[in-house]
This record gives C-alpha cells, sequence and structure tokens, in this order.
C-alpha cells in the first residue's frame, strides 16, 4: 500500500469552533480498495473530520489533497465534482421525495432546459440498488415509507452517483437493527470491490473490524494510534480512551 | 396489473389527489341539483373570471407552502401593482401594455426585496411577508393618494373581460374556442400517450389500457362540455387563456424541472437537501422573486376585471390563495403538494361562492362554510397520514 498517492490525504488538520479544538493536526490517508474505519469516544473530532471532506466546514489550518493534489472543498457540491460522497450521521433524507430523487438528489440529470430527465435517473437508480444487492419495492416509493434500513441503504447509494471514488460515512449503522446493520456492512465491503477509498466512521468496533482494512483513533481531535484490522479488541479500546 | 388492481393502485397511492377531484364533482353535482342556472353557459364563465386572480396567487402560493414557508403579502402586492398600472395608464395615459409591464416590474421588485429577507438575511417568511403586507399597503395608499383611479377602458379592460370570439365563425356556438379545446384534449391525450410509453419503456407499471382509454374519453367529455358551453356563450375568456399557460408552465417547472425537485427537497428536508449540495438560499430567493412576479399578473388581472385600482384591492386575496393550497393537498409542513391540486382546490372555493351566491346564502354564512371546509380539508389530511403512518 504505502508509496502509491492516496486518493484522499488530511494533513495536519485543524478544526477549532471558538476555543473548542474539534481537531488538531490530524493526519489521514485514503488509498482505492481500502476501508479505513475512523473510531474514537463521543466528541472525539470524528465528525467534524467528515464534513471537512464533505465540503460543509473549512479546516481552520492544514492541507487536504485528492490524488496528491491540494484542493479547497468550499461547499458539498464541490465535493461531489472532487468525487468525494458523503453520509452523514443523522439520516439526512427527503422523506417527501421518491428513492429516485434522493439517490439523484443535488445531482440531478438534466436535459434541455434545464428538465429532469427522470427516465434515466429510475433506470440508473434501479441498476444501482441491484448492483449493491438493495432490495426496495420500488424507485418511486417516497422514503417516508421505507424503514430505517432501507433509507439508510438508500443513502449509501445515493454515495455512488457521480462516481465518486471516496465515499466518507458517517456512523452509517447507529440507527440500525443488528440484521439491518448487517446489511449495511455487506454494501460497504462491495463499495471496497468497486475500488473506492471508504472512511467508515463508528465506534462500534465489532462493526469496524469486521469490514475496515485499518483503524485509525481519534482521541480530542489528534491522531492516537493506527491500527491492523487483526488488532485486539483491548489494544483499539486503549487508544480510544487514552488508558495506555 | 389488472383494472382492478390497477383502479385500486390509482386510489390509493394518490388518495389524497383523488379524494380532492372527487370532493369538487360531489359540490359541483349538488350544485347543480340544488340551482338550474349552476350549469348554465354564462354562470360558467362567469366562475372563470371571478375565481381567476386567486388561482394565479395558487400557482405561486403552492410553491412557497411546498417549500415550507408562507406569503402574507399576496393581497397587498395585488393591490400595489394594479395601482401602478393605474397610475401608468389612467392618469399618464400611456398605452396599455406599459402600465403591464409596470405592474410586472414593480411585483420583480417586491419579490426580490422579499427574497433578499427571507433567504439571504434568513427571516422567516412569515414576518417577511407580514411586513410586506403593512408595507405594500401602506405603498399602494400612497400611490394613489389614498384614491380610487379608473377607468382603464380599451384593451387593457379586455385582458380580464375580453372574449375571443368569432374568430373561425360559428352558428350560434364559436368555432375558433371549440376548435382550442380540442387542441387541449388532444396535446393532453399525446401528453399522457408518451408518458405510458415512456413508463413502458422504462419497465414501470402503468394502468391497462382500457382504464387508461376510460380515463381520457372521461376527461376530453367533460372538457369539451366545457367548452361548448363557452362556446354558446361569449366565446373563450382571454383570461382562461393566461391562466391555462401559467397552469402548464409551472405544472412542469414543479414536476419535470430541476428547480421544481428542489423545492420540493428544501420543503422535505432543508438540512438534507442543503448536505446534498441543494442551493437552499438560492431556491428560497426564487421562489417570494416569482410569487411577486405573479402576484404582480394577478394585480393586473384584477385591476382589469375592476376597470380600476383602488386602496382596498385584493384585501384577503392571500387568505383565498392559501386556503386553495391547502384544500388542494398541500402539507402544512411542506414538502408536499401540487399545482393541479391547488388548482382545484381554488376551483372547489370558487363554485362554493359562487354556487352560494346563486341560492341567495348571505355572505357572513358563505364565510362560515369556507372556513369549515378548509378546517376539514386540513383534518382529513393528517387523517390520512396518521392512517398511513400505523399502517407502516
Ligand atoms: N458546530 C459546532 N460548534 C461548536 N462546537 C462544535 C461544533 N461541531 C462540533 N463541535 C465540538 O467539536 C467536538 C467534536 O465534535 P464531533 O466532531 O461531532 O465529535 P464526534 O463525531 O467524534 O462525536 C465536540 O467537542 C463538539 O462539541
Ligand atoms: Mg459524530
Amino acid at each position: 500500500m504505502r508509496g502509491r498517492t492516496p486518493l484522499l490525504a488530511l494533513r495536519q488538520v485543524s478544526r477549532y469552533f471558538g476555543a473548542v479544538e474539534a481537531l488538531v493536526d490530524v493526519d489521514l490517508e485514503v488509498h482505492a480498495h481500502e476501508v479505513v474505519a475512523l473510531v474514537g469516544d463521543n466528541g472525539a473530532g470524528k465528525s467534524t473530520l467528515a464534513k471537512v471532506v464533505a465540503g460543509v466546514l473549512s479546516p481552520s489550518s492544514g492541507q487536504v489533497e485528492v490524488d496528491g493534489e491540494p484542493v479547497t472543498i468550499s461547499s458539498p457540491s464541490v465535493a461531489n465534482q472532487l468525487g468525494v460522497a458523503s453520509v452523514f450521521q443523522d439520516l439526512a433524507v427527503c422523506e417527501n421525495l421518491d428513492v429516485t430523487a434522493n439517490v439523484f438528489l443535488g445531482q440531478e440529470l438534466r436535459g434541455r432546459a434545464g428538465l429532469l430527465r427522470d427516465g434515466e435517473m429510475e433506470t440508473e437508480t434501479r441498476a444501482l440498488l441491484e448492483h449493491l444487492t438493495i432490495r426496495i419495492p420500488s424507485v418511486r416509493t417516497p422514503l417516508r415509507h421505507l424503514s430505517a434500513g432501507q433509507r439508510q441503504a438508500v443513502v449509501i447509494a445515493r454515495t455512488l452517483i457521480g462516481q465518486p471514488r471516496i465515499v466518507v460515512l458517517d456512523e452509517p449503522t447507529a440507527a440500525l437493527s443488528v440484521a439491518q446493520t448487517a446489511e449495511v456492512l455487506t454494501h460497504i465491503q462491495r463499495l471496497r470491490e468497486l475500488g473506492l477509498g471508504v472512511i467508515l466512521i463508528s465506534h462500534n468496533l465489532n462493526d469496524v473490524r469486521a469490514v475496515s482494512d485499518r483503524i485509525e483513533v481519534l482521541r480530542h481531535g489528534r491522531n492516537n494510534g493506527s491500527f491492523p484490522a487483526s488488532a485486539t479488541h483491548e489494544e483499539i479500546l486503549a487508544a480510544i480512551t487514552g488508558a495506555a | 396489473m389488472n383494472a382492478i388492481d390497477s383502479v385500486r393502485d390509482i386510489l390509493t397511492r394518490n388518495m389524497r389527489q383523488s379524494g380532492i377531484v372527487i370532493a369538487f364533482v360531489a359540490i359541483v353535482v349538488l350544485f347543480a341539483a340544488l340551482n338550474p342556472n349552476f350549469l348554465s353557459p354564462t354562470n360558467l364563465t362567469n366562475i372563470v373570471l371571478q375565481y381567476s386572480y386567486i388561482l394565479i396567487l395558487a400557482i405561486g402560493m403552492v410553491m412557497i407552502i411546498v417549500a415550507g414557508q408562507i406569503d402574507l403579502s399576496v393581497g397587498s402586492v395585488v393591490a400595489l401593482t394594479g395601482a401602478v398600472s393605474a397610475v401608468v395608464v389612467v392618469r399618464q395615459g400611456l398605452p396599455w401594455y406599459v402600465g403591464v409591464l409596470a405592474a410586472l416590474f414593480v411585483g420583480l421588485l417586491v419579490g426580490i426585496w422579499q427574497g433578499f429577507w427571507v433567504a439571504y438575511v434568513g427571516i422567516p417568511g412569515f414576518i417577511v411577508t407580514l411586513a410586506g403586507m403593512l408595507l405594500f399597503r401602506g405603498l399602494t395608499f400612497l400611490v394613489l393618494d389614498n384614491k380610487s383611479l379608473s377607468p382603464f377602458g380599451g384593451t387593457y379592460y379586455d385582458i380580464a373581460n375580453g372574449f375571443l370570439n368569432g374568430l373561425l365563425g360559428g352558428n350560434g356556438f364559436d368555432v375558433f374556442t371549440l376548435v382550442i379545446f380540442g387542441i387541449a384534449v388532444a396535446g393532453y391525450a399525446v401528453s399522457q400517450w408518451r408518458t405510458r410509453q415512456g413508463k413502458i419503456a422504462y419497465q414501470q407499471t402503468v394502468e391497462s389500457m382500457p382504464l387508461f382509454v376510460a380515463k381520457l374519453v372521461a376527461v376530453a367529455v367533460v372538457v369539451m362540455w366545457f367548452g361548448y358551453q363557452l362556446s354558446i356563450s361569449r366565446g373563450l375568456p382571454i383570461v382562461l387563456i393566461i391562466l391555462a399557460v401559467l397552469i402548464i408552465a409551472y405544472t412542469l417547472v414543479t414536476q419535470k424541472s430541476v428547480f421544481g425537485r428542489h423545492v420540493y427537497a428544501v420543503g422535505g428536508n432543508r438540512h438534507a437537501a442543503e448536505l446534498s449540495g441543494v442551493k437552499v438560499r438560492k431556491v428560497n430567493f426564487w421562489i417570494f422573486v416569482n410569487m411577486g412576479v405573479l402576484a404582480s399578473v394577478a394585480g393586473v388581472v384584477y385591476s382589469s376585471r375592476m376597470n380600476g385600482a383602488q386602496p382596498g384591492a385584493g384585501n384577503m386575496f392571500e387568505l383565498d390563495a392559501i386556503a386553495a393550497c391547502f384544500i388542494g393537498g398541500a402539507s402544512t409542513t411542506g414538502g408536499v403538494g401540487r399545482v393541479g391540486g391547488a388548482m382545484i382546490g381554488g376551483l372547489i372555493m370558487a363554485v362554493m361562492s359562487n354556487g352560494m351566491q346563486l341560492m341567495g346564502v348571505p355572505q357572513s354564512m358563505q364565510q362560515v362554510v369556507k372556513g369549515l371546509v378548509l378546517l376539514l380539508a386540513v383534518a382529513f389530511d393528517i387523517y390520512n397520514k396518521r392512517r398511513a403512518s400505523v399502517l407502516r
């Protein structure tokens, strides 16, 4: 793995909220075909890091690189253009819109005069769901009629629109049952098989160890250790809690 | 999919939409039974003319409500734009189209003003337009010097009172009107057919052929009958043409354009829309600009119909427009509602007003009935929603 240019790299990234140091000099690299887990206690700065990468927050200092090139991710649509797709912690979907509309939201296929190419979007959505082996009755179902697990599957499918290369998932299983969690983890593995770089944020160590290639620990906004997936529960837990 | 399944599918999936159509038909049948004049050609024409400006307002209002906002200022904007137009045409003696353009321009400025405060300063639309309601009413009094200004006369008067009649001749009925309605029906049939073919091509489910044809025939019969009634009366009202163009254009914008999709997204979940890359501020800005312009169109139509401008014009129009949207199925929490629904909601109010007038029901009682209808329509909505969430 070493030596290749990473898809995404954070170099000495910091982010402050007034006096709160949410991120301090954080380094992180993600390569293609790799699931990197980001773990840490509540308030460790995981969501802040996800939002920096997604273009929702800008870093106070430090550099973000995509393909080794320094970039400024100033908004979610810039992130989309750079091939970065994100799933946020709080199940952000529009319940009034159907599956297709949610999957393509903000990146709709436009035809003449700004009109929607609905048929094409539906076909593509159906292909996408099939690809990820997501089972949903119809792509025209409004999201309010789907279960939490199905919604999360839609949100994950959504990340594949516009051929992203990096996917950031912030606690994608937090609101899900055991069975639904297992399905979502399968989808994540599918993303890796497709050649994407994935950042998986979680504080469930079992989930993380099941699917990730590498585990990075954040503590009080700082890097606090990097582990292979084979590391023991205790080692990782010690880094998370700081009980050295 | 067999016929029964598809009927059930249409009814359950669009419970609210079909409920509103059924309610509309029931009200029409009720008044037709109670009063023989109700379906007379003259009266049908009157209903269109009397309520056209509310329908125009409801088109813009439904987009605002879908986005989770509200606009209380449209009545005052109707008055202000009509007043400006009257000053230009009646007082200054400039041609009718200068008055129309001046009104549209004022509507645009009003929209930009309110859009700015809502979208870029972040003040809720409720407050901005409450302020606008006072502000623009005050400006109307200033512009008109507290006095009415009339008459417009001429071409300006014809905008809301004129008919296209006799263009193609006809004996006792206007051929031109029938031709236009024929084209409309044909256009509707073709677009429905193409939608159906498109769905088949993308392997979506469609209703069965007999049901599809039955639906088309039913629509065609009703529409052609209405066209015939107009044609044996005074012909095709110009307002109806304006209204039809607006309805078609805005149905496209809301249902088929990226902008329309984003309006629904912002109303459904503003936060999610923003994180998905939807430019929420832009959406909020443009729906208010759009409302300002549509309110000025309504202002032109209303001042033309009244053949003058009064300081108190358009009072309470905002409430009628908002009621039309909610009766027509818009959700009070945003994200749900359609132009077509709002139009039927508006027509329900129009038909009720007109029908009760014909029966000599006093004004006070009419208000009571309309208030109750609004309440029941929204209650029905909430009841449906609750039942749906229990079923899930
Ligand atoms: N918008 C914000 N304003 C102020 N403080 C914030 C904001 N977002 C996060 N924080 C703070 O930054 C720290 C890291 O938060 P977060 O990234 O959400 O942690 P995690 O996702 O790891 O639980 C916390 O102390 C939190 O209170
Ligand atoms: Mg978090």
